[in-house]
């Protein structure tokens, strides 16, 4: 036990760590990455799709390090670590640009990311590990069942959307690149770094509203949300359900796996939306 | 719009009642969900009316009514458990149980009561080793510890995060979710009995600090009382054996009472019965006159030793009163009156020796002398009577410090066992031993001696050994 154990300083005050700096830095970078990748894209043919694989790259790589940057206290090993996964993410991406099925080497990005992270206990205090109970993880995929089915039935009787795969193809490639970038790097940064590292001063619940503000940020932001009122306002109450789920699922399980399958399973079910 | 749609209520009730808040808000928030889609397509019908809105509240009613009937729920199970864990405290600490078994008890009520990870008990202070209970059993205080300050300062100590609370130095990775840590001093107002320290896995329920607190301060008020039960117990435990002793002595008493009467009885007509004899031997024949006078020496030697027993009840029944005995002191040479007396003793104790020494110059001492006399004649006479196999009786007087003066007499005889040592003292005490049951005494020799030797202004002490003989010392002030 060690509050009877442990060595107690009553007046010693944590260090300041680089986390801002390196934060800011990785920040920087990604808004570098996406000016360059608009840049290459306004150029035209490969320069086109070489840009939009940079932009992809550079924020759903930027959420990694950023998430890195927090769980490991700004250690040099998270820039290491961000800038492989970020080279995997570009190369998924231009594959995903130039080939037919080649969106589905975003599948590998997942098990990368925790090959990297393997050596790295401090990433546990992020959730980076094994949920303790099996079942969370189909509880998990439950209620991203839940939300996504929800989602599906009630935009198709609310605003007469369609629920159909119009291409195999390119359901598979929207599915692979939810589960190897989209979920991946939100639930990495939202739900592993932001709310664990809050949950830890301020409670679940203020944790869990802030975490879940910048996820709607981030959502709100992307170009591809579609920009019909009813289909944003339907994204705030989704995404924020979805981040509030991650938010218990990562509090209950200990894990980030459940959260991730909920999102995995809510965005699987949102590609079959056809809206407009 | 269904009217059907409020039976969901029924099922968001039962789980509320069932599982508290969390599961009453999970499910209001289904059964919300699975309303949206009767809601919302009615409103992007036919807009926001009066059916849109009452749609719209029967939405958000199953989550409102989860939550708030969970909260109750909650509270009501929460004081419920409080209060048992209160009780279950109370009988821990009654227990018949070394303290750390007890606190070990108490460690798990509370680690129950308050769904804590782990909990700490200490009572005592730093300084006498505090006794520790724990849940898991266990545990162990370290100094420099967050328990072993808080014990020492009576402060408490909050941690939202354990791991990453700069104050404390932990060993391994840390957990995924906070372990909230709270120190509580155990403080019922009568100063600090201990710590309680609690340490929590997750998110803590709301409350829960004020629930420590309550808990906290009953095991305060718990540790004092069952201190003062103690207590109670050692003082009627001590009580009881004072007055057992007590008891034991009066009996003790009451039987050399008996025996001090029966002793007295025969002392008394022995002499009387020489005295009747010879008186009447004198008065009924004709005795030659040197016949004559021996009788009449025997009955004045009987008159002597009758006036001497008479002059010790007499004694005796001052010392009873409480009145000191009367002194005329006066300037005694004590060489020359040890000296006189041993001579005396020499004569009529053949079968001992008897040795005198003074070591160094002795001063004169302002004493009564017949009073002196008669500590010296008890000393010597128990020191030969105590002694039946004969032996040496040495007798020694030198001036001590502080202007006193010792006198010392020791024997070879069967000594005092130490357990008697502190009764010999007593009046009528006579230690029992086989080899010197045949001699005769009213039990009262020592008591008159230290009496005599008080109301002198000095002392008397004794050592001894069964079967090596005794060593009295007076201590006279000059």
């Amino acid at each position: 036990m060690d509050l009877l154990t442990a060595p107690f300083e009553v007046e010693r005050r944590r260090r300041p760590t680089p986390v801002i700096g390196a934060l800011c830095l990785v920040g920087a970078l990604m808004l570098g990455g996406v000016a360059g990748g608009q840049w290459l894209e306004r150029q035209g043919g490969l320069g086109r799709e070489l840009g939009l694989a940079i932009e992809g790259a550079a924020i759903h790589g930027g959420f990694i390090a950023q998430g890195l940057v927090i769980a490991l206290a700004g250690r040099s090993a998270s820039a290491a670590i961000a800038l492989r996964v970020t080279g995997a993410l570009l190369a998924a991406f231009l594959l995903g640009h130039l080939l037919p099925w080649g969106s589905l080497t975003f599948l590998l990005l997942p098990p990368l990311l925790a090959h990297e992270c393997r050596g790295h206990p401090m990433l546990q205090r992020i959730g980076f590990l094994a949920p303790p109970r099996p079942v969370s993880l189909l509880v998990g995929l439950a209620v991203g069942a839940f939300l996504g089915g929800h989602l599906l039935v009630t935009s198709s009787l609310s605003f007469g959307y369609a629920i159909a795969v119009v291409s195999v193809g390119a359901y598979a490639s929207a599915v692979a690149y939810d589960i190897g970038a989209n979920a991946l790097s939100a639930e990495w940064l939202f739900r592993g770094a932001l709310f664990s590292h809050w949950w830890r001063h301020w409670g679940f619940w203020g944790a869990a509203a802030v975490s879940t503000a910048f996820t709607l940020v981030r959502y709100l932001l992307d170009p591809a949300l579609p920009q019909a009122p009813e289909a944003r306002t339907g994204a705030i109450v989704y995404l924020a359900a979805l981040a509030l789920g991650g938010a218990v699922l990562r509090a209950w399980s200990g894990s980030l796996l459940p959260g991730y399958l909920a999102s995995v399973a809510f965005f699987a079910a949102y590609r079959a939306l056809v809206v407009g | 719009m269904s009217p059907l749609r409020h039976l969901y209520l029924i099922p968001v009730a039962w789980a509320a009642l069932r599982g508290g808040a969390r599961a009453g808000g999970l499910l209001g928030l289904m059964a919300g969900f699975f309303q949206v889609p009767l809601v919302l397509p009615a409103i992007e019908r036919a807009g926001l009316t009066g059916a849109a809105v009452e749609g719209l509240v029967s939405l958000a009613l199953p989550p409102a009514v989860g939550v708030i009937a969970g909260m109750l729920r909650d509270e009501s199970r929460a004081r419920a458990r409080r209060l048992a864990a209160l009780l279950e405290i109370e009988q821990c600490l009654a227990r018949e149980a070394p303290l750390p078994v007890r606190l070990d008890g108490v460690a798990a009520v509370v680690r129950r009561g308050l769904k804590a990870a782990r909990v700490g008990v200490l009572v005592g202070t730093t300084g006498d080793a505090p006794a520790l209970g724990s849940a898991p059993p266990g545990a162990r205080l370290a100094p420099g510890s967050a328990a072993d300050w808080s014990l020492t300062t009576a402060r408490p100590v909050r941690s939202a995060d354990l791991a990453s609370d700069a104050r404390f130095t932990l060993a391994g990775p840390a957990a995924p979710s906070p372990r909230r840590g709270l120190i509580l001093p155990m403080d019922a107002g009568a100063g600090t009995v201990g710590v309680l320290a609690l340490e929590w896995q997750g998110e803590v329920a709301a409350g829960t600090d004020a629930a420590a607190a309550e808990i906290a301060l009953h095991l305060a008020l718990g540790v004092e009382n069952a201190r003062l039960t103690m207590r109670q117990r050692r003082f009627a435990g001590e009580l009881e054996d004072k007055v057992a002793a007590a008891t034991r002595r009066l009996r003790e008493i009451d039987q050399a009472k008996s025996e001090f009467l029966s002793v007295v009885s025969h002392e008394l007509r022995t002499p009387l019965t020489a005295l009747e004899g010879f008186a009447e031997l004198l008065l009924t024949r004709a005795v030659p006159p040197e016949r004559a006078a021996r009788f009449l020496r025997h009955i004045h030697a009987e008159a002597r030793r009758l006036g001497r027993i008479v002059a010790e009840l007499l004694d005796l029944s001052r010392l009873e009163v409480g009145v000191s005995p009367d002194l005329k002191r006066e300037p005694i040479d004590l060489a020359a009156h040890v000296e006189r007396q041993l001579e005396l003793f020499a004569g009529v104790h053949p079968g001992h020796r008897f040795s005198w020494k003074v070591e160094g110059p002795l001063p004169a001492i302002r004493a009564d002398r017949d009073a002196l006399d008669r500590v010296l004649q008890n000393l010597l006479s128990n020191a030969v009577k105590y002694s039946p196999r004969g032996g040496e009786v040495r007798v020694a007087a030198r001036a001590a410090a502080d202007g006193l003066v010792e006198l010392r007499v020791e024997d070879e005889g069967v000594g005092i066992p130490a357990r008697d040592i502190p009764r010999i003292f007593d009046k009528y005490v006579r230690i029992a031993n086989q080899e010197t049951a045949s001699v005769r005494g009213l039990g009262l020799g020592l008591s008159l001696v230290r009496a005599l030797v008080e109301a002198h202004g000095g002392r008397i002490e004794v050592e001894s050994e069964a079967g090596k003989g005794s060593i009295f010392r007076v201590i006279l002030p000059v």
